[in-house]
């Protein structure tokens, strides 16, 4: 007996079944592409990191170059900008499922430490997987964290002063290693009589920048667990940034914003900035002028208070492949020929077999080859006058308190706070990052 | 009657004339921005930021070319069949699911209606920031970690509550004679559903599948949690491998790809949108 | 209101499932409480998609972050319980009240504004026109684009220093902002600007909505001699009240959940993710920042249950508000 109950019942389940049918179908198709450790002896790593596609093309002929060395191992990639990377990385931490290898940087180590993120590779490189000397510059102590082996150093750069060479010129302005910011102020006030410019883009934000800086004076920005210095000196520092801007040394921070992410001095509103010698590529790409590497002030004519920073390879604490993600960042540390591969795209090379196989003059790009071939002259000069320090590796919140540091101090450029006010803000925010 | 006619015709060349204007001057306000992004994608990619030219002064197309090698060894076609993919089936998903549990809210006097349409909404309040962890843990623990599963099992299962609302929302607006009148000839609920308020909604229904198209298309933050190699990536993924603060930046070719990216949405909702016009017409309401 | 003719036209689709068992016709009415056991079986089984989406993936989500507001979680080691820690520190907060500022702002603006835009142009449009469709397509084509790293480029062009808005505030008004993204005070205006631009969504609802107008309607009343006025008023809003309560629920709720926009085009790379010197701090930025920048996902969770309630008082006045001004043609109860 067909009752309209039934018929309509049945009409119903058939509907709800087409839809968990297609679900199904949606399923099974996507699942397709799954991964994993394959069969037949041959071991899945998944590797990640931050970058662009010019960064993607180069890590991929590494890739192709490593699994035909080690055909057992096979590489799966996956890379996004850098704060996608981060939010990314971090989801799949927390959820248990990070990456076997990722880039990393010196800031991170112990926060991910503590997060019990990172593979202690001692043991690898004890067995002889990955090759711990080599390294130029005492970089290999870079990774080291309470004797923990937490990361492997790809590459160096280290803090410098960008300029457009077209402007100090025309003010007659040439900075040589040991000038103090004296000079440098001076620098910045015949730049803007002379060439009604800024001088610079605006650096009292920049942690990497205050921090040399400090240790010019014997202190640093961190210490082990907090902050290494005081109010007092924040205040000193403030004071002089912000009337550096009110008299038009530093650019105005409304028109930086304005043209985020192109930086002030690509864009001309300041004849230079101070950041890290290996982004010194995209000015040349990006501005019109001609653009050059310029040494960090100092304050008693000999100290910059500088040391390398680092790009990094980690291991990832519950990774079931040890011993591959070793091989992995050996080979990518130590190959002469994923140097010439790379360039300096992750920094100076880290290794000396690397620092030598890549030759930056040789470089059949011809912006790359002038900007590369200056960045490896920036860093010898460094080494040669021997101004590099050690670098501690920062406390767990850093990375915040960074963040913090540069909000902070716009806040107060753009007149939103009083130096006094923005340094309480600051000191507060920093004790929650820090941990009390 | 005649008089009558041509005062009407009168009165609408003047109101047509009225209505060009006002809809260009909308127009103009409205395609500025999406004529600078034109004009952007032929210009070189050191001039893209900072430059307040509309239009580039020496216009390359090096931009649109350079697309034809992929991004990072990944062709084009390959993000755009992957989103194309996600997109569809995220229509059909939506379209079964969403308009089922519409009806039950719209139509069906059951226990507990009001209780879940209360919960429905609530959904809709929570941001979504707090979820993604929680849900990337239930998946992962699913195994459908790199797989479109996880992007796409929700539309399956309704759990946008914006379509089953808007749904309800045009349901509750049918003449309810339609359906009195079918229960009298003895319909069911099924039939009610299928034969009347199915093709009465055919506007909403146009209208869901138009945003859930796009939404898919759009979306970045599920991509980028769910899915990892590249091959498997989006569109939506695709353009943010064009800049990264450590390297060159190539602007003009993320503007360009980001116009292309554009077309297949575009060319859905101009299909579509005729039945979005037309849906009234053709569903016999007119009689 | 309509014939019953149209009934028999109402779906061709219907005519051979029709084909019943004749004495069908007239079925004996079944008694009361297995009509209710059916209506109620009819109901789950129409709802079931989403009761299955929500069991299995909404509910647990939002139990768990629902209890971790009242925890402190780091996204790495496990929950520690804290009562109401995170609630104390949200208050006491100067950011946080900053946020809820900046958020209350943008909804009190852009999403009249945004309505308002939509509507217009959805009533502009719903007329027959020669090239009304390209019209359609055009005012619809902002809103494809989302909040895209574009769109903040050519935001940042629009509405820089000498940038088209910039040049025209100074030549209409005589007022020189220097240009509205870097400065904290006026970048929110323009985010403000990007979503009434970006009206496309509620726009094709209305559109949609209006539709549904039975054209003999309008045929009668101007027949009548009503005005265009008179015929919006009479006919066209409260045919169109479902979908207008619609759209004012969903852009209101939206507005104060707004992300994208403020991240990525008032934001910007380094420490100002949410606008210069805060300026664009909406709320769900300002969540995001503490949740995944500052790794306080307890804290997070706690932001978001709070906005939850804030936006659950205002839809349930909406909803109450509905009974004044929302005409349901085929509603059953209350709502």
């Amino acid at each position: 007996m067909a009752t309209s109950r039934d018929v309509g019942r049945r009409s119903l389940l058939k509907a709800a079944g087409g839809s968990l049918a297609a679900l199904g179908v949606a399923g099974t198709a996507a699942a397709c592409g799954g991964s994993g450790s394959g069969s037949g002896g041959t071991v899945t790593i998944r590797y990640a990191w931050w970058g662009a596609e010019d960064r993607a093309k180069r890590i991929n002929k590494s890739i192709a170059l490593f699994e035909k060395k080690h055909p057992k191992i096979k590489v799966k990639t996956d890379f996004q900008p850098y704060l996608d990377f981060w939010k990314k990385f971090n989801t799949q931490a927390s959820g248990g499922n990070a990456p076997d290898v990722f880039q990393n940087a010196i800031g991170f180590l112990r926060k991910y430490d503590a997060r019990n993120v990172l593979l202690d590779l001692t043991a690898q490189a004890k067995a002889g997987e990955l090759r711990t000397e080599g390294f130029r510059a005492g970089l290999e102590k870079f990774g080291e964290v309470d004797g923990k082996l937490l990361g492997v150093p790809v590459g160096s750069n280290s803090m410098a002063l960008v300029i457009d060479k077209k402007v100090h010129d025309k003010a007659g302005i040439s900075p040589e290693l040991g000038w103090t910011w004296d000079d440098y102020y001076k620098s910045l006030r015949r730049i803007r009589d002379t060439q009604k410019t800024a001088g610079n883009g605006g650096m009292h934000g920049i942690m990497y920048l205050y921090d040399p800086y400090l240790r010019q004076q014997g202190k640093a920005f961190f210490t082990e667990k907090g902050l290494g210095f005081t109010e007092s000196d924040l205040v000193e520092w403030w004071e002089e940034g912000l009337a550096g801007v009110k008299s038009g040394l530093f650019a105005d921070p409304k028109k930086v914003n304005q043209i985020k992410p192109k930086s002030p001095t690509a864009d001309g509103l300041a004849a230079g900035e101070f950041t890290w010698d290996n982004f010194a590529v995209r000015y040349t790409a990006e501005g019109d002028s001609a653009y050059d590497l310029a040494p960090i002030p100092t304050s008693d004519g000999k100290k910059t208070g500088q040391y390398l920073g680092s790009l990094m390879l980690s291991g990832y604490k519950r990774t079931q492949h040890p011993k591959e993600v070793a091989t992995f960042i050996d080979f990518m540390v130590h190959d002469p020929e994923v140097a010439r591969i790379m360039g300096y795209d992750r920094g100076v090379p880290a290794t000396t077999a690397q620092y030598e196989a890549y030759e930056p003059d040789k470089d059949k790009d011809p912006v790359l080859k002038k900007v590369n071939t200056s960045i490896a002259a920036y860093e010898d000069s460094l080494v040669e006058a021997k101004v590099l320090g050690p670098i501690t590796p920062h406390p767990e919140g850093a990375d915040v308190v960074e963040a913090a540091f540069l909000r902070i101090n716009e806040e107060m450029a753009l007149g939103k706070r009083s130096v006094k006010d923005a340094v309480k803000q600051f000191f507060t925010e920093s004790k929650t990052a820090l941990g009390g | 009657m005649s008089a009558l006619a041509a005062a009407v015709r009168r009165r609408k060349t003047g109101g047509s004339l009225v209505w060009h204007f006002a809809a260009l001057a909308v127009l103009a306000v409205v395609l500025y921005p999406a004529v600078w992004l034109i004009g952007g994608s032929f210009k070189p990619s050191d001039d893209v930021i900072g430059s307040l030219d509309l239009f580039p002064g020496d216009p390359i197309t090096d931009n649109y070319t350079g697309l034809k090698e992929g991004i990072a060894d990944v062709s084009i076609a390959t993000f755009f069949g992957n989103s194309l993919y996600l997109a569809i089936g995220s229509v059909i998903g939506v379209l079964i699911s969403s308009s089922l549990t519409a009806y039950a809210f719209a139509r069906v006097r059951f226990a507990g209606r009001n209780i879940f349409f209360t919960l429905m909404i609530g959904t809709l309040l929570l941001p979504y920031h707090v979820l993604l962890i929680p849900q990337y843990v239930l998946f992962q623990k699913l195994g459908w970690i790199n797989t479109y599963t996880p992007l796409l099992i929700g539309k399956y299962l309704a759990i946008d509550a914006f379509f089953v609302f808007l749904m309800v929302q045009f349901i509750r607006a049918l003449p309810k004679e339609l359906d009195e009148a079918a229960r009298i000839d003895g319909c069911g609920h099924a039939r009610i559903y299928l034969s009347i308020v199915l093709p009465l909604c055919r506007p909403a229904l146009i209208t869901s599948a138009i945003f859930t198209f796009i939404n898919a298309w759009n979306d970045f933050l599920g991509p980028l949690l769910y899915l990892n190699e590249p091959q498997q990536y989006t569109v939506s993924l695709g353009l943010k491998m064009f800049v990264d603060q450590e390297g060159v930046a190539n602007y003009g070719g993320m503007i360009a790809m980001s116009l292309v990216a554009l077309l297949p949405v575009l060319a859905f909702f101009l299909i579509f949108q005729r039945f979005l016009i037309d849906g009234m017409a053709t569903s016999g309401l007119k009689g | 209101m309509t014939s019953p003719s149209s009934l028999k036209s109402a779906g061709p689709a219907a005519a051979p499932a029709a084909a019943g068992p004749p004495d069908r016709r007239a079925p004996r009415p079944p008694g009361l409480r297995a009509r209710r056991r059916r209506e109620n079986l009819a109901g789950y089984l129409f709802m079931s998609p989403w009761l299955c989406g929500f069991l299995l993936l909404t509910a647990g989500p939002m139990a768990v972050s629902l209890y971790l507001a009242f925890t402190d979680f780091n996204l790495f080691d496990s929950p520690k319980w804290i009562g109401l820690d995170n609630f104390s520190e949200m208050f006491g907060d100067a950011r946080w009240r900053k946020s809820v500022e900046v958020t209350l702002l943008y909804v009190v603006l852009g999403t009249p504004l945004k309505l308002a835009a939509a509507l217009g142009v959805a009533l502009l449009l719903a007329q027959k026109r020669r090239g009304q469709a390209f019209y359609r397509a055009a005012f619809y084509a902002p809103s494809l684009v989302g909040a895209s790293v574009s769109v903040a480029i050519v935001w940042k062009a629009i509405f820089s220093d000498d940038g088209p808005v910039d040049r025209a505030q100074r030549g209409l008004f005589g007022v020189d902002v220097g240009g509205w993204i870097g400065d904290p005070d006026w970048v929110l205006y323009s985010l403000v600007v990007l979503t009434v631009w970006q009206f496309g969504a509620p726009m094709v609802i209305f559109l949609a909505g209006l539709k549904q107008v039975p054209q003999e309607l309008y045929e009668a009343a101007e027949v009548d001699g009503a005005g265009p006025w008179r015929r919006f008023w009479n006919i066209t809003l409260p045919i169109l009240s479902p979908v207008m309560f619609f759209n004012v629920l969903l852009e209101t709720i939206h507005s104060f959940q707004i992300f994208a926009s403020a991240y990525i085009v008032g934001g910007g790379a380094g420490g100002n993710a949410c606008g210069p010197a805060d300026g664009s701090l909406v709320y769900t930025c300002y969540l995001y920042v503490q949740g995944f920048e500052n790794s306080r996902m307890g804290l997070a969770s706690a932001m978001a249950w709070m906005l939850l309630l804030a936006v659950g008082l205002v839809t349930a006045v909406l909803f109450w508000s509905q009974r004044r001004w929302v005409h349901y043609e085929g509603g059953v109860g209350s709502r």
